[in-house]
């Protein structure tokens, strides 16, 4: 059985992620750049309760119709859309290792600020390594 | 709970994040990503150009959240032409939180 661990995660927490992974002997890893957002909507300054107005609807209605003016209409008008840099960790574990893994990247990226970062487990159905052609457990 | 991998037009991102929002769901990330689809890319006179910049919209939610979200994607990324992208729905079984080592299933 094959989990995928995504951990969505800052970007100077990943040399630390990375070295307390290949303690437990799981060197391998795809590392991806991304832009993120969370329940405080990038907003790094205001609370989770913060309203969200209802007037965006009425925004994306009129924008839906692609012409140039429609398409101007919609950088003067919306607000910006914040993005926080994070870094994205994707991991294929055995699901025996589950708890732990997620344990070391919970102790080694928390540091009880938003912005943290989720940790995601999904089921993976196949894995395959292409140079030997080995599949399961025995390619990651 | 159940991962949305949503990949639109680059200028249609910004409707889509609002109205997502609007909507009540203000948390996703986003990746700069080059594909094509059926069509094989597009061909602009004499060039053939097949990887097309897109936008990578993941979002986790709750199961019953699902159908809402796609929705709301389908509406504000909706153009009429090839190209608009696609909505990719994978499960995911578990959730944490690092900041508070909380978990949702």
């Amino acid at each position: 059985m094959l989990l995928e661990i995504t951990a969505i995660i800052r970007r100077d927490k990943v040399a630390p992620t990375m070295r307390a992974l290949e303690a437990i002997g799981l060197g391998s890893m795809t590392i991806t750049t991304v832009s993120g957002r969370g329940l405080q909507g990038g907003n790094v300054m205001t609370d989770i309760d913060r309203e969200v107005p209802a007037e965006y609807e009425s925004v994306s209605k009129i924008t839906r119709h692609l012409t140039p003016a429609s398409f101007a209409l919609v950088h003067s008008l919306t607000r910006p859309v914040f993005w926080i840099p994070k870094r994205m960790l994707q991991i294929v574990i055995p699901s025996a290792m589950k708890d732990e893994v997620i344990d070391l990247i919970m102790s080694t990226n928390r540091t009880g600020w938003m912005g943290d970062g989720k940790i995601f487990v999904s089921p993976l159905e196949e894995s395959l390594r292409i140079r030997t052609g080995e599949r399961g457990l025995a390619s990651i | 709970m159940k991962m949305i991998r949503a990949i639109v037009r680059p200028e249609k991102e910004n409707d889509v994040v609002l109205a997502l929002e609007a909507k009540g769901f203000p948390a996703m990330t986003k990746t700069n990503v080059f594909g094509r689809g059926k069509q094989k890319g597009i061909k602009v006179g004499p060039i053939h150009y097949d990887e097309l910049p897109k936008v990578m919209l993941m979002i986790v939610a709750k199961d019953d959240e699902v159908a809402t979200i796609i929705d709301v994607i389908k509406n504000a990324a909706y153009v009429g032409y090839e190209g608009d992208g696609k909505v990719f729905v994978s499960p995911v079984s578990e959730v944490y939180t690092i900041r508070t080592g909380e978990k949702a299933e």
